[in-house]
């Protein structure tokens, strides 16, 4: 344990005085500690926790009879100190929404904080006193349900149908509205919407501009056109149920999320993998981190106007997705992990097709590299823009290539070793300026780091049982913690199981929330031409944001 | 949406004066030739859509692969994702925004029946585009691969020479009489019950009660 | 048999010349965009359009009749007549580049003393076409299109116009045939590089092509100022790009390529040749570079092409004056 933590810790026993405090064994739990305060106390906490270099990684909680729980998760970039702190909110008698259930918000801590509690506050109905436009965030405005509380019983059948038509009168009304209003309004500043359908958001995202001109004033990312009840689905589901949906969540890089799950419930069961399976899973992961990033680099161009560049990345990632496809059958949606196992093993024409694939595909990648770092065209539009500064970055939780574009070494491949990424030789690639061109590079970079990890893999996976044989249907009574490095950051599942067949509340961190909840910070001041690349930047997928 | 199909068929010669069919027959090989999709998806299909546009599988060889952004200019729909109920009427609006005559491809399980995302009481997802819109064709998969997709568009290609564009709806249930939500969902249980009996901190001395 | 008074037989001319030219854009612009999209699929490892007739040729045919049938939609809060006008307008004036253009020695519909002039002037009223269409569609991303589309012509009109006067200061007169008669020894592409290039980058700005494509920037404007237009109204936007490609690049053949002037082949062929060669070009680059920002766009015809266009009119002027003097 750091001094930093000790310190920390100390002055948490001391001063604040948690009405529950435990140590946790951090490779079962994932987490250093916990620690139960007062709700009066958290935001004292959180500044003591920013202060010492910590970001606010998750903010979620958890329905029981008497009480909702707050859990907020803080870590660090530079090494896994990941500490759990919980806040009651008592029921008491209150209905959820009613403002009954509060409890401080972290805002003026964290910014990473506004979207975390925006969603705690249409799940759970918990109120945050504090938190600046406490709105809906995944529902759409017009709804009334609290889903991820116990008492929500699910919707009764047709109710789908029903709503989508009331939505869509909404809108209508909505429009009629706003249709009086006239483009040659006197002020010489106006909003424009940006998606949901629009070319450039990479799913179906919308940003609200407001613009003077072509110039950003302010943009608000509105979220919510792709949520799919992931977390409450899989409270009703057993657990090898879950599968599919890590392969859906973020669907152009899902051998990450596989990865955490399956890590999440091998900790939980006290299982560890053979090596055999340990080297495939890596090997894939990486495979698929190459295919993510070239989906990336393709449709980052695009955005750019350049349309050639999306065939070749294309081409090439459609070489990798054929090599993944002869393990797993699958294209896209990879569902191929299992608890302390794998589906099936690798077939022997793969490693061959490997061995011929990452030479060719080695020079092709220094050939993209070259004809787009050195177009000049792509330089001017890319440079100094969409700058992310390493305290932005800490407040509003952001992880993956953004964060190492602004030169932090944060990668938890390296940080909090998982696998048998400690026994691989790989660099954490990082890049200065934090701008549209750093996250480039970083990326670009990565798919090199990738290759060089599979080009190790593949001359030493050992042999080996692929499975572990039958396993307990259910997992221990407790809390868990698992956090990957995905394509796009850190991939967190917290688990609360009660020691039945299906979880009782998972929790996804995925990167891609808070790296987008960041966006308000980057846009201000660019042109319309910026927003797009800024976001294209970004690489955002939005399933995973909205789950 | 009781509308007289036969209509809209081209049928074996009539004893009339004149036969107009013919017209329209070289409309509808055009149209079916130069199906331009609408740049619209909504997760992972959405994928498989521009990998159906990108270099292997190269949907402009049919005269597919004028993607256009904007509704107007679009003549076939590719529903390409869940539909969550948050977007229903985006996706209502653009159908409403494309011109006439315009299809409608509900790409992969999602978008055609709710796909894995449709259980009993779920609250987020529309389960099937043909609920809302009139759907020509479905394409099976989850998600269906680029060549489905392009089986899916042939298809649709076929309907239209055909002059069978009608699309189907599907009945839409709305209040249903049957509520077969499950017993899956778990009633909340006690934390005082879920949690162990607190540890005591190492160095502080016993907390007060909460 | 009376003869046909000259009036009649100006006005059976105009209309067969007109008709003949319309006919030739529409073939022209169908078998432009079937290049196009065939060009693309080369620089792309795809095959493009293959299956709809040989190698695809009725591909574009297709999508014309397709455009054709479709329903024109017009948006509740748009302008009624200016959304209707604005296409026609956007289209037609290219036309009149027909009249100037020499495919061969005498084989010219009008033999203008104000030449290429006219032509400028005509193109500018189709930005004022654009213009209207964004205005009049009532929509921002439009709006936004044609907004950018104005201050990119008016910015890239003053180095075209520029690099033009280096020619015309080399043979001393506006005059197309004569111009294309000065470089029956030497093309001026030789003698006036700079502003070949000039001109080159000016007129893909005035066509909307990439990298200068922002008035319609896919990624950015949805469609840009025509994205409210569907059918056929679209098309003629369609029409009116490609030729408005085909009548910069034959521009660019007359005062640069020396025109119709070649060995063994007859001049319209010629002249043709080098027109799809440029637009070749045209459409290489358009596959090849990402977009400029639009305030980049701007620097680049203020701080780049008007210096240079400048510099080069000056160098010419001196150097025509040198050679008067010293002949």
């Amino acid at each position: 344990m750091s001094s930093t933590l000790s310190a920390l810790q100390e002055w948490l026993l001391s001063s604040v005085k948690p009405d529950e405090f435990a140590e946790r064994d951090p490779k079962t739990a994932g987490v250093r500690f916990e620690a139960l305060v007062p709700a009066a106390q958290i935001v004292a906490v959180a500044t003591r926790f920013r202060e010492a270099g910590y970001f606010l990684e998750s903010e979620t909680a958890v329905d029981f009879a008497e009480c909702v729980e707050l859990v907020y998760h803080f870590n660090r970039w530079d090494r896994a100190e990941r500490c759990c702190v919980k806040v009651l909110v008592a029921k008491d008698g209150g209905q959820p929404g009613d403002g009954t259930w509060r409890a401080p918000s972290l805002w003026p801590v964290y910014k990473s904080a506004d979207w975390f509690e925006r969603e705690i506050h249409e799940f759970f109905g918990v109120t945050f006193t504090g938190h600046p436009g406490l709105k809906r965030l995944l529902l759409p405005e017009s709804s009334t349900i609290y889903p991820l509380l116990k008492s929500f019983k699910g919707e009764p059948k047709g109710s789908d149908v029903e709503q989508s038509l009331k939505l869509i009168g909404e809108d209508a009304a909505g429009f009629d509205l706003n249709r009086k209003q006239s483009l040659t309004c006197k002020d010489r500043d106006f909003y424009l919407n940006l998606g949901p359908q629009h070319p450039s958001t990479h799913g179906v995202l919308r940003v609200l501009l407001h613009l003077t001109g072509e110039r950003v004033i302010d943009a608000e990312p509105i979220i919510g056109y792709s949520h799919r009840h992931q977390e409450k689905m899989m409270e009703i589901q057993t657990y090898p149920a879950c599968w599919p949906n890590m392969g859906r969540l973020d669907y152009v890089g899902a051998m990450s999320y596989n990865m955490a799950y399956a890590l999440l419930i091998e900790r939980a069961m006290g299982v560890s993998p053979s090596p055999r399976v340990e080297a495939i899973r890596v090997l894939t992961t990486e495979l698929n981190r190459i295919s993510s990033h070239l989906l990336w680099m393709g449709t980052y161009l695009l955005d750019l106007g350049g349309f050639t560049p999306f065939f070749y990345c294309f081409d090439d990632r459609e070489k990798v997705l054929d090599i993944l496809e002869m393990a797993t059958g699958e294209r896209l949606t990879y569902d191929y992990f299992r608890f302390g196992g794998l589906d099936k093993d690798i077939p022997a024409e793969m490693l061959p097709a490997i061995r011929a694939f990452l030479p060719e595909f080695t020079k092709h990648l220094k050939d993209y590299d070259k004809l787009v770092r050195k177009n000049v065209i792509f330089r001017k539009r890319v440079e100094g823009l969409g700058r992310l500064t390493r305290d932005t970055a800490l407040s509003y939780g952001v992880t993956g290539p953004m964060l190492r574009a602004t030169g932090v070494a944060a990668d938890l491949r390296r940080t909090e070793p998982y696998s048998i990424y400690p026994q691989l030789d790989f660099d954490v690639v990082t890049a200065e300026g934090g701008d549209a061109y750093a996250r480039y590079v970083v990326r670009v970079r990565e798919m090199e780091e990738s290759v060089k990890i599979v080009r190790q893999l593949i001359e030493r996976i050992p042999d080996g049982e692929i499975t572990l044989g039958k396993l307990p249907k259910n997992v221990p009574k407790g809390e868990y913690y698992s956090a990957v490095e995905s394509a796009r950051g850190t991939f967190g599942m917290y688990l609360v199981s009660d020691g039945t067949l299906n979880p009782y509340r998972i929790k996804l961190r995925t990167p891609s929330f808070s790296n987008l909840s960041s966006l308000p910070a980057l846009l201000p001041g660019c042109l319309i031409s910026d927003v797009v690349s800024v976001l294209g930047s970004t690489d955002i997928v939005l399933p995973e944001i909205d789950r | 949406m009781e509308m007289n199909d036969d209509l809209l068929r081209p049928q074996s010669p009539a004893p009339g004066l004149v036969n107009l069919f013919k017209v329209e027959d070289a409309f509808n090989l055009a149209r079916a030739n130069s199906l331009w999709p609408l740049t619209f998806g909504l997760a992972c299909c959405a994928i498989e859509f521009m990998a159906g546009g990108a270099a292997r599988y190269d949907l402009d060889r049919f005269g597919f692969g004028v993607a256009r952004p904007s509704p107007r200019q679009a003549d076939l729909m590719i529903v390409a994702g869940t539909i969550s109920r948050k977007m229903v009427p985006c996706i209502k609006t653009l159908y409403d925004q494309m011109a006439s005559p315009k299809y409608v491809i509900a790409l992969g399980g999602c978008a055609t029946a709710g796909g894995p995302f449709k259980y009993p009481g779920q609250y987020g997802i529309l389960e099937g585009i043909d609920k809302i819109i009139p759907v020509n064709v479905y394409v099976p998969g989850c998600p269906p691969r680029p060549e489905a997709l392009i089986a899916g568009i042939l298809e649709l290609k076929k309907l239209v020479i055909a002059g069978k564009t009608q699309g189907t709806l599907s009945p839409a249930v709305v209040n249903d009489s049957q509520d077969a939500r499950p017993a899956d969902y778990k009633n909340a249980i006690s934390r005082a019950d879920f949690r162990k009996p607190p540890a005591p901190p190492a160095a502080a001395p016993a907390p007060a009660a909460s | 048999m009376t003869p046909i008074p000259p009036v009649f037989e100006e006005l059976i001319r105009i209309v067969l010349y007109g008709t003949l030219a319309i006919l030739f854009v529409s073939v022209n612009a169908l078998f432009l965009v079937w290049m196009e999209r065939r060009v693309a699929a080369r620089l792309q490892l795809r095959r493009g359009p293959i299956h709809v007739g040989p190698q695809g040729l009725l591909q574009t045919v297709a999508d014309a009749v397709k455009l054709l049938t479709k329903e024109l939609v017009r948006p509740y809060a748009s302008d009624r007549f200016l959304y209707a006008l604005a296409p026609v307008l956007a289209f037609a004036p290219l036309l009149g580049a027909f009249i100037i253009l020499p495919l061969g020695p005498g084989a010219i519909i009008r033999d203008l003393n104000i030449g290429f002039l006219l032509l400028f002037s005509l193109a500018n009223i189709s930005f004022i076409g654009i213009f209207i269409a964004g205005w009049s569609s009532n929509n921002k991303y439009a709006l936004l299109g044609s907004m950018r589309a104005v201050a990119q012509n008016i910015s890239y009109e003053i180095p075209l116009m520029l690099s033009t006067m280096g020619v015309v200061l080399t043979t001393g007169t506006l005059r197309m045939t004569e111009i294309v008669a000065a470089q029956d020894r030497i093309w001026f592409i030789l003698l006036q590089p700079v502003a070949f290039l000039i001109f080159f980058c000016a007129s893909l700005a005035e066509a909307n092509r990439a990298p200068f494509d922002i008035p319609e920037a896919e990624s950015e404007l949805v469609a840009g100022f025509h994205t409210e237009y569907s059918g056929m109204r679209f098309a003629l936007f369609f029409l009116g790009e490609y030729t408005a490609i085909f009548v910069s690049s034959a521009i660019a053949a007359t005062l640069f390529l020396g025109g119709w002037q070649g060995p063994l082949l007859p001049g319209p062929v010629w002249l043709l040749l080098k027109t799809y060669l440029l637009v070749l070009i045209v459409m290489w680059i358009r596959w090849t570079f990402p977009r400029l920002r639009s305030d980049q766009l701007m620097a680049f015809a203020w701080k780049v092409l008007i210096p240079f266009a400048l510099l080069n009119l000056l160098g010419t002027a001196v150097w025509v004056s040198m050679r008067n003097l010293l002949a």
